[in-house]
């Protein structure tokens, strides 16, 4: 073997930088506390807004006394719906014919809408104002049940409107006559309570007009730029070149900063219409109440199996609560219940599937995106199903699942919903979880400690995590889009469309060109978050940047060493498949003296450009747009948790916790692990501890984190991690892997909670499930018992 | 006695250096270092005293910034996580940074300085008294797991 | 969420803050301030005029002398959770002062505020009853000493009077001996579900429990059953009489719970 093949072969099988535990670009900024979030934004004489709210859940708005609140020292503007006309419209809100005012007009429909935004020279002035704001309601009576909201009871949320804002059915030929041959049947319903995504960093707003270009400049804390330009672009009634949107340091998103806010509209409006440099911020009190909620839904399920635990058809009827309006621009309630919907049979051959989905308006905040979407809800009523079935017939839910999980040679699968599903490592995940589990051991000491009375419970979770959707959070932008830009000192800037929030795609993205490059990735910037730079793009959400923004990434970065081959071989008279780079030079293959820098190059392209090659592009500029074949790809994964419930007090404790996960080819192990640990501590929230609770007048009672309870450093476990890589047919092998970890585990710790609690007859259907819950099933079975 | 009613000039310490400036009482101590003195790295998760983004030193002991008035801050030190940056990073923040103990960022400041007080107080602590040192603190994006795995890994002076 | 505004006292002396307290109707005292500025910031709490005793001089010490403990109000939690004399003679105290909330929180919260917060789920309250504590209060007309158990009269409600400070605790160290504590939260940190103090003796049982009243809820009886069932009968039983201010089942519940999981702590020391 020549040594330049041997190069090759080498440098083909090991890239340095891409599946290597890089350390991130961004840490330095973050860590010393350099970096630029919304509210460290400053313009000069910039002003504040604070917001009057709904304190009804329903009601007529009668009259708004702003005589005091004018008067407050520092007040320097209020707006109402009158004097801020703007509203947002999502498709789904359009077609019901609803939109959602900036500001409420005549009626409130949920608590914390906002009604009044005022103007002043600080938050504390704004707030000062707040206060004095009166409004006369006339109280409607709030619509809050789900089931009784979707027959129009006790009234419509929206006069002209029937509350049943969505509906769709589904059913696989044959279904009836399957269901009804099965042996074996079984009824459940499930239910997940209202959560968010609840970012460190809160949501919020900055507006000014750029005094050098006379456009409208906004500085947000979101996931996708140009979706943002776009829709405040329409709903300003300015064009896009008009408006320049600015993305700072993000502190967390989860989804819930997909989304536009009235309030949002309410800044840019001030901004535009009465050039006023503006800010607002929401408080944690707003962020409870207003920014989107999510998994408000119910499933009535039905299961026919046989009785070896092979499950032949489920049948859902699937409600969700939309609240008062459509999150804008998309509605959670549809996503929940639609694409769950699609993936409820899980990792499993379950041949027959029939679904009826319901979607209602109600008196509540409206539900959006919160990480994971429709898939923590669909794993956990999936792998509840799956345990209910092993209950039923006294058998291992292991070997129910290995009964019914597809196997390999069925890949691609297309499942009951239609979904087709990419090669993954379905059962060989099942089985290395459990043997780093040691599974059987851990049983037997399982029945031993029963017998001491200790309850420890072992919760299985396998899942599927559709990723890389072309259509997601991130709109209907089934592409992303990356430009690289070699300097004329060959330093490298790239720039894409994506709205990171702390996945380090700085990091990811330069290890993928500077593995193309052959360039240090020190030499490598990489800019998002801002329009006038970055090339349009759907931005970050559904689990899309790595895949898709990887894949635009290794596009512009093949392109780009294109571009620098053919130069180098122009330059150095050899045939261009000859030229390697690598170290930041391009060479000849086999001789590296005989090589020009990237950075000789650079100034060759820019400055010495009659030494280019006829029909040379003078520069080194490339923009490169990557869609997927697939409309998506499916990573996939099994967790197990292992939990002790203290059988006096309900208290749970997690005794150890293990994650095999596929998402195709790796690109960063370390950054892979923290997104999977973060995916499982919220996981652990959503399972055991974050409940947004509404009384009977439809007042949200957790407006507070004492009451909405945050896992802390004491409640998550260590976790152990194993990666399996199964690549995928797209760019890189890569697959999406920014929500799979909370899509499996909040039905891995409530599997785990209903296995503990086997010898008391109790298996979680809600999520939450709460200590006091727990012990409430306790008593009843030992009553029973009794 | 010393009674202050409308704006009123305080001086305080904060890294080491005096500042003297107009605040009102009213002024919560982590709106006038990040406004007044522009020293945005202390970030407000909640102002209600659960989230701990907020936390400085003072006097070496973490505090939580949204729970104190600045004007109560006179005659104490406060240091942020610019004073603790001042002389590049310290060995906890590169071991942050080596394990990869943050993603978004915004709640990194007060954990790195929670950490280090408990590594002055602390210097072999065990994982459960690291975990139950930054039980105050909220991390929404790591599951923790990185975090005390940085600060075991400064405790013991491994370094990178 | 901000604060309204007020104007803020600051004090050199007890004799200055009794004097302020007196002087302006509206105001109130900042004692740390850990429970107080939240609700202010959410402006739940809106006092014209702050009077901070956190400059009082000497305002946190600790002594013993002929078996009395006394203690300054202005101790925060975090120096009487590492008080070595508290440590050593009133360990219970040390345990449970070491359970509010969290590190940065109990480093500028204090015993006083506490105290006069009346938390029905905070620890001190009820330590302080259990202890059987005299408090001293102090006002422009002088100074009057109240038993804790006199002291909380119910929901955030105390004896203070409008223009009084609680400047003083006063306990007998052996009074600590055979006090145990334990309690139940949903984190590490957070308000108590049920906790309790059991103090046991050859002839005499005493309980205080917290979080599962509208203040701390103190009895005596006689000894208790050495036998597990009958003891948790009692507990139960005990328990099944408290008026919790939610989920009065699952407090309850965890009331008997408390109870006894102290009293198996006390056990194993003293054994």
């Amino acid at each position: 073997m020549s040594d330049a093949l041997h190069h090759l072969q080498k440098n083909a099988l090991k890239p340095k930088y891409t599946g290597a535990r890089v350390t991130r670009k961004e840490d330095a900024r973050l860590l010393t506390g350099a970096s630029r979030y919304l509210d460290d934004i400053e313009i000069p004489g910039m002003y504040e807004i604070a917001f009057v709210r709904s304190q009804r859940s329903a009601a007529r708005i009668c009259a708004i006394h702003l005589d005091a609140a004018q008067a407050t020292p520092g007040v320097k503007r209020i707006l109402t719906a009158k004097e801020c006309p703007c509203f947002f419209g999502s498709a789904e809100d359009v077609a019901n014919g609803v939109v959602q005012p900036a500001l409420a007009r005549d009626v409130v429909r949920y608590v914390g809408e906002p009604i009044v935004a005022i103007i002043a020279e600080t938050r504390y002035a704004a707030e000062d104002a707040v206060e004095r704001v009166q409004i006369d309601y006339e109280p409607l009576q709030p619509v809050l049940a789900m089931r009784e909201s979707l027959l129009d009871q006790p009234r419509r949320v929206h006069e002209k409107t029937p509350n049943r804002m969505f509906h769709s059915e589904y059913q696989t030929s044959g279904f009836e006559d399957a269901f009804q041959a099965a042996p074996h049947h079984l009824v459940e319903v499930f239910q997940t309570h209202r959560q968010t995504g609840v970012p460190l960093e809160t949501r919020g707003l900055a507006a000014t007009i750029d005094p050098g270009s006379g456009r409208l400049t906004i500085y947000a804390t979101h996931q996708s730029p140009h979706g943002l330009r776009g829709d405040m672009a329409v709903a300003l009634g300015i064009e896009e070149n008009e408006l320049r949107v600015i993305v700072p340091e993000v502190g967390g998103a989860f989804g819930i900063k997909a989304h536009a806010y009235p309030e949002y509209l309410v800044v840019a409006y001030a901004a535009l219409k009465y050039k006023l440099p503006v800010k607002w911020i929401s408080d944690r009190t707003e962020c409870l109440l207003t920014d989107v909620h999510a998994r408000d839904d119910i499933h009535e399920v039905e299961v026919a199996f046989e009785g070896n635990g092979r499950i032949l058809a489920i049948r859902d009827h699937l409600r969700a609560d939309a609240g008062a309006y459509s999150a804008f621009p998309f509605c959670g309630a549809i996503g929940e219940t639609v694409l769950a919907s699609r993936v409820l049979t899980g990792p499993y051959t379950i041949p027959h599937l029939a679904t009826t989905i319901d979607c209602t308006y109600s008196n509540k905040t409206p539900l959006g995106a919160y990480r994971g979407v429709w898939g923590p809800i669909a794993s956990f009523v999936q792998e509840g199903i799956v345990d209910r079935v092993a209950r039923a017939l006294h058998l291992d839910p292991v070997e129910v699942r290995r009964v019914n999980m597809i196997p390999d040679e069925l890949f691609p699968y297309t499942n009951a919903a239609g979904q087709a599903y990419d090669r993954g490592s379905y059962r060989a995940s099942l089985e290395k979880a459990l043997e780093m589990l040691n599974y059987d051991e851990l049983r037997a000491q399982q029945k031993t400690l029963r017998d001491h009375g200790k309850y420890i419970g072992i919760g299985i979770s396998a899942f599927v995590e559709p990723t890389a959707m072309a259509q997601s959070e991130a709109g209907s932008v089934p592409y992303e889009s990356a430009t690289i830009r070699i300097e004329p000192n060959g330093s490298v800037t790239a720039a894409f469309g994506l709205g990171p929030s702390g996945q380090g795609h700085e990091t990811t993205m330069a290890q993928l060109i500077a593995d193309e490059l052959g360039v240090d990735l020190k030499d490598i910037v990489v800019l998002h978050g801002d329009t006038d730079s970055a090339p349009f793009g759907g931005g970050t959400g559904g689990s899309r940047s790595g895949p898709i923004g990887g894949g635009a990434a290794l596009k512009a970065g093949r392109a780009m060493k294109e571009k620098l081959q053919t130069l180098a071989s122009h330059l150095l008279e050899a045939a261009k498949e000859d030229v390697q780079l690598e170290d930041g030079k391009a060479f000849v293959a086999g001789v590296p003296t005989r090589n020009f820098s990237i950075r000789e190059l650079a100034q060759v392209a820019y400055t010495d450009v009659l030494r280019l090659p006829e029909d040379f592009p003078v520069g080194l500029e490339v923009v490169a747009r990557y869609q997927p074949k697939r409309p998506v790809t499916f990573s996939n994964g099994t967790h197990i948790a292992v939990v002790e419930v203290d059988a006096q007090t309900g208290m749970i404790e997690v005794l150890d916790y293990v994650v095999v996960n596929d998402c195709g080819r790796l690109i960063n192990p370390l950054i892979v692990e923290g997104q999977i640990q973060g995916g499982v501590a919220q996981g652990l929230g959503s399972a055991y501890l974050e409940e947004l609770r509404y009384d009977d007048q439809g007042q949200v009672t957790t407006t507070t984190l004492a009451d909405y309870l945050l896992p802390v450093a004491t409640e998550v476990p260590r976790m152990r991690i194993a990666h399996l890589e199964t690549p995928s047919s797209g760019e890189g092998g890569f697959k999406g892997m920014g929500e799979g970890s909370l899509i499996a585990s909040p039905a891995a710790f409530a599997n785990a909670v209903s296995d503990a609690l086997e010898p008391f007859a109790f298996m979680v259907s809600a999520l939450p499930v709460t200590p006091d819950q727990i012990l409430a099933a306790i008593d009843r079975s030992r009553d029973s018992m009794a | 006695m010393k009674t202050i009613q409308a704006t009123q000039s305080i001086t305080l310490n904060i890294n080491g250096q005096t500042h003297s400036l107009d605040v009102e009482p009213r002024f919560l101590l982590s709106d006038v270092l990040r406004h007044k003195l522009g020293l945005t790295g202390t970030h407000v998760g909640c102002e209600h005293g659960v989230c701990g983004a907020c936390t400085v030193l003072v006097d070496g002991k973490p505090e939580r910034s949204c729970l104190v008035f600045a004007i109560q801050a006179e005659g104490s030190s406060v240091e942020t996580i610019e004073g603790l940056s001042a002389d590049g990073m310290t060995r906890l923040q590169r071991a942050f940074q080596e394990h990869h103990a943050l993603q978004c960022g915004f709640c990194t400041p007060a954990f790195l300085l929670t950490a280090t007080a408990l590594l002055k107080q602390t210097k072999d602590p065990t994982e459960q008294d690291i975990r139950e040192a930054i039980s105050g603190n909220i991390c929404r994006c790591t599951g923790y797991q990185f975090i005390v795995d940085a600060i075991l890994a400064a405790a013991k002076g491994e370094e990178a | 969420m901000k604060p309204a505004p007020f104007s803020y006292i600051r004090v050199a002396t007890v004799e200055e803050a009794a004097n302020a307290l007196s002087e302006y109707t509206d105001a109130k005292l900042l004692a740390g301030g850990q429970s107080l500025i939240p609700l202010m910031n959410y402006r739940l709490s809106k006092p014209t005029v702050l009077i901070d005793l956190c400059g009082i001089e000497a305002f946190a010490s600790v002594s013993l002398k002929d078996d009395v403990f006394t203690i300054r109000a202005g101790i925060t939690h975090q120096s009487l959770h590492e008080h070595p004399l508290v440590r050593a003679y009133a360990p219970v105290l040390a345990e449970c002062a070491g359970e509010v909330g969290h590190w940065a929180i109990r480093n500028r919260g204090t015993l006083g505020g506490s105290l006069a917060h009346a938390d029905p789920a905070s620890e001190l309250p009820a330590a302080m009853v259990a202890l059987d504590a005299r408090f001293v209060l102090t006002s422009v007309r002088g100074e009057r000493t109240v038993t804790a158990r006199d002291f909380y009269l119910g929901l955030f409600t105390t004896d203070l009077a409008e223009d009084e400070i609680l400047t003083r605790i006063h306990f007998f160290a052996s009074s600590a001996n055979r006090i145990h504590f334990a309690e139940i939260a949903r984190r590490p940190g957070d308000f108590a579900l049920s906790g309790a103090f059991v103090r046991v003796e050859e002839s005499a049982t005493e309980i205080t429990w917290f979080g599962v009243s509208d203040m701390p809820y103190h009895l005596t009886l006689d000894a208790l059953p050495v036998e597990e069932k009958a003891r948790q009968a009692l507990f139960t039983s005990l328990a099944s009489t408290l008026e919790p201010l939610d989920q009065t089942v699952y407090r309850r519940k965890l009331a008997a719970v408390v109870a006894e999981r102290a009293y198996l702590k006390g056990r194993r020391v003293q054994a």
